[in-house]
């Protein structure tokens, strides 16, 4: 008769409790399989679209291509799935960030359809970031499905980006190390196995659908010295050029926000604006790896100065691209700007010391690519290792590392966040696990409450007071109103002991004469964070708790303190394990 | 412990008999009402294990520069503490995060589809993966205001029952109104259900505020439901059997919105009930 409702909790049932690790691991290699199948219909969707349109860019109404994608991926997105444009990746650390993961249904596959409509018309946009936001939707909706805590959906969303990242590149470490490194920002060993097992499932899916291709040609590169010196200029040049890539997009943004255009116009708009710099400068159009595979194959003939003017275009189109509202990612711009830069330095290398027998332009071109992607994501390994895994050979890690390292730093010196937490830390939403805007994120007032103070009313003379004060155990009493039992003020301790210790004014003081008035009171739903910082401004160790005008209870700086430690165990509980 | 009832506020004829539902409600149960008035036609609620996302019907955004005014003045009207709620978090710049710490939430039949939809037998997508998905119940109002003067629980027996008893026993202590119980006998004894009562040592509390418990042990449910009075806020559960079973043998849910029009507070399979 008292039917069990765990059939809605299928994590309850006793063949997945047995064991949570197997359970996770199990999990993962889905969540990897299905990324990886997301991965692969999304390259081979664009691969089909962009053949199918490439004829066409040939004449001159071809400008009105990119818009036409533009708008119908918005339109796709604002008004079928209904959902918030933007770059996928956010929205993702938001999710981990701030719900455990939580994250749409609907995510998993609106990104990919109006992803190909921007890039497969000629938009200037990634599908890396789509693909992570899929993948990433995936596992948390498996997680919802098996009914997993936060902690378990988190790893579940982790093993969704690495699926995603390794199936694009046939890269499995750069999708554990992008996954824990860019949208969880912890490293921690419960989440390490699962998703390097959606890593590995996720490439073997691709390889599996789409045969051992590498994405761009592995080549023999032997470095000397003096061109590990000459890294360091083209990791500031790739700072900069992250500098001005991420600048130029939030630029157009912040623009584009203030159009009052439908949101599908605003993007046709954009998307007009990278037709016409296509019409002119083709290589700008799309993702952009056929440029990258001829360079670093160093079959690339433009000359010095159009590479340069070509570099500057991809920058603005990119920008024009997302910032009017189009869909997709900034993860192969980035490739193929940064591999703009470094061809364009090793030019300028060669023409300015002709005689000295330089590396071929290949290498600086993949080292470019890893300092833009490392300065712009602010992470350094993925930028190496994504290098060392699509190129298939380390013979540039010394290099990369240097590069990667310094124009990180660089640009964290001018951006302190990277482009994908900016806004995020802008709002102060983006809370990392274990830290101290988190603890206090995850605490609420309710249960911070403290219920063991004796009210009294303003009318009460003193002599009933000093009865109570013998009954209880807090130094601080809120006084109410008798009638409406509004609260009134406090009486403290400390303020009032004079009249306590003087029997005349017993039965001549009321507790209404005594109190203090001017008390800063706490509402139920505000956020720790501001009532800690109210409490610090002001010096408080406690205040009261007041909804709809009456005493609900204490709070105070020693159990606020007490449940912070609790919370940060647990936050960090696996960091121990 | 002081309690919040979270309404969001269409403001037309119709969003306004929802929001007097609400406002009547709140000032019965001594709740506060923290009123949305929507600035986007979409938001998000971030639940435990679930997150919702609300395209709300395009009314709720009628004349958005006299909603305030307007909830302000029926709130004030039933001497209750205006308390509006703005959201702080966005997923996306148009999608905002209502939060879902509230002890009620109150919604029409259907918030996403056109209001001409609405009526006996149909409660809308969004709405049930609210009540689906939530740990405060879901006041689901009728279509007009429709004061309640007593408490009707249906009690079948399972988890999902035994919290809307639950529940039934706290707001009849604290509204002070009579407490009727009804019961469908499937193939179950009255000392049967009383003894799951008495399992979880209500029945003192429940002698001690119920007024009667009606036990239907002839005639199909939908008939019987004609005995329960026009007037009462019925409190229920949902979701409490497996999917196949409320296939099959269909859900009292369902049966009960589809037959009557009372006012509905609706216990979903997470809401975490306390005496």
């Amino acid at each position: 008769m008292r039917s069990p409702t765990t059939w809605r909790r299928p994590a309850m049932w006793h063949v997945f409790r047995s064991d949570d690790r197997l359970l996770l691991i199990i999990a993962g290699a889905v969540v990897g399989i299905c990324s990886g199948v997301a991965a692969v219909v999304l390259n081979q969707a664009l691969i089909a679209v962009l053949g199918w349109l490439r004829s066409y860019h040939t004449y001159g109404w071809s400008v009105l291509l990119p818009a036409a994608g533009a708008a119908l991926s918005s339109l796709f997105l604002n008004k079928i799935m209904r959902e918030g444009a933007g770059h996928g990746v956010p929205e993702v650390i938001y999710s981990v960030s701030r719900y455990g993961g939580l994250m749409r249904l609907r995510s998993s596959f609106s990104r990919l359809i109006s992803s190909c409509l921007t890039i497969g018309s000629g938009g200037s946009a990634g599908p890396e970031a789509p693909i992570v936001m899929s993948g990433s939707a995936i596992g948390s909706n498996i997680a919802r499905l098996l009914s997993l805590n936060d902690r378990q959906r988190v790893t579940l969303v982790g093993c969704g980006a690495a699926g995603a990242i390794s199936a694009i590149f046939n890269a499995p470490i750069s999708g554990v190390i992008f996954s824990m490194e860019v949208i969880l920002g912890e490293w921690a060993a419960s989440h390490l196995i699962p998703i390097a097992i959606a890593a590995v499932a996720g490439t073997e899916i691709s390889y599996l659908l789409q045969g051992r291709q590498i994405p761009f040609s592995h080549q023999q590169f032997n470095i000397g010295f003096i061109e590990i010196l000459a890294c360091i200029g083209l990791a500031v040049l790739s700072a900069l050029a992250s500098i001005i890539l991420t600048r130029t997009i939030r630029a157009v943004h912040h623009r584009a926000d203030h159009i009052r255009w439908p949101a599908w116009l605003k993007a046709a708009g954009g998307g007009c604006a990278v037709g016409i710099i296509g019409l002119y400068l083709p290589m700008v159009l799309g993702e952009g790896y056929h440029a990258i595979r001829t360079m670093i194959e160093g079959h690339f003939a433009p000359g010095i100065g159009l590479v340069f003017i070509v570099c500057l275009a991809k920058i603005v189109a990119t920008a024009l691209t997302l910032g009017s509202g189009g869909s997709g990612g900034i993860f192969a711009p980035c490739l193929v700007i940064g591999s703009f830069v470094g061809l364009s330095y090793h030019r300028v290398l060669v023409y300015l010391w002709p005689a000295f027998d330089w590396v071929q332009e290949g290498c600086f071109v993949l080292l470019g690519m890893a300092g833009l992607i490392s300065a712009m994501l602010q992470a350094p390994l993925t930028g190496i290792f994504l290098i060392v895994e699509i190129t298939g050979g380390y013979e540039v890690i010394l290099p990369l590392i240097i590069v990667s390292a310094i124009s990180t730093s660089l640009c964290h010196y001018v951006e302190p966040a990277s482009f994908y937490l900016k806004d995020l830390v802008d709002k102060g939403q983006l809370l990392r696990p274990g830290t101290d805007a988190r603890v206090l994120a995850d605490l609420e007032i309710r249960e911070l409450l403290e219920t063991d103070c004796i009210s009294v009313h303003a009318d009460m003379l003193l002599r009933e007071f000093v009865d109570i004060v013998k009954q209880s155990r807090r130094n601080l009493f809120p006084v109410e109103d008798r009638r409406t039992g509004h609260f009134l003020g406090m009486i403290y301790m400390d303020d009032i002991r004079p009249y306590l210790f003087d029997p005349l004014m017993y039965d001549t003081v009321l507790v209404g004469q005594l109190m203090d008035t001017q008390v800063k009171t706490v509402a139920p739903d505000d956020d720790v964070l501001e009532v800690m910082e109210r409490m610090d401004a002001d010096h408080l160790f406690n205040m009261p708790v007041v909804a709809n005008q009456r005493f609900i209870g204490m709070i105070s700086k020693s159990t606020l303190l007490d449940q912070y430690r609790k919370e940060l165990m647990v936050q960090t509980y696996h960091l121990n394990r | 412990m002081h309690s919040q009832l979270l309404h969001i506020f269409r403001n037309t004829p119709l969003g306004r008999e929802s929001f007097m539902q609400s406002l009547y409600f709140c000032k019965n149960v001594g709740a506060t009402p923290v009123v949305h008035i929507p600035k986007h036609i979409k938001f998000l609620m971030y639940f435990d294990n679930d997150v919702v996302q609300v395209d709300l019907d395009g009314s709720y955004l009628t004349d958005p520069e006299t909603a305030e005014a307007h909830a302000l003045e029926l709130i004030t009207s039933y001497d209750l503490t205006p308390k509006f709620l703005t959201p702080k978090n966005f997923t996306a710049s148009t999608l905002p995060d209502i939060p879902t710490n509230f002890d009620f939430m109150c919604c029409p039949r259907s918030v996403s589809d056109l209001s001409s939809k609405i009526g006996l037998g149909y409660i809308g997508p969004r709405v049930r993966r609210i009540v689906s998905s939530a740990r405060f119940p879901v006041l689901i109002t009728s279509p007009v205001f429709k004061p309640w003067k007593r408490l009707a629980v249906f009690f079948g027996g399972s988890a999902n029952a035994l919290n809307a008893l639950k529940l039934g026993l706290r707001l009849a202590r604290e509204t002070g109104v009579p407490l009727d119980i009804f019961t469908q006998a499937e193939n179950h004894s009255r000392e049967d259900y009383e003894a799951i009562v008495q399992e979880h040592n209500l029945m003192e509390e429940l002698e001690r505020l119920q007024r009667n418990w009606t036990f239907f042990e002839e005639g199909t449910f939908e008939s019987n439901l004609y005995v329960v009075p026009h007037d009462a806020l019925v409190v229920l559960g949902a979701c409490g059997h497996g999917l196949i079973r409320d296939l099959v043998f269909g859900s009292k849910m369902e049966q009960i919105q589809s037959t009557i029009p009372n006012n509905l507070l609706i216990v979903g399979p997470y809401y975490t009930a306390g005496l």
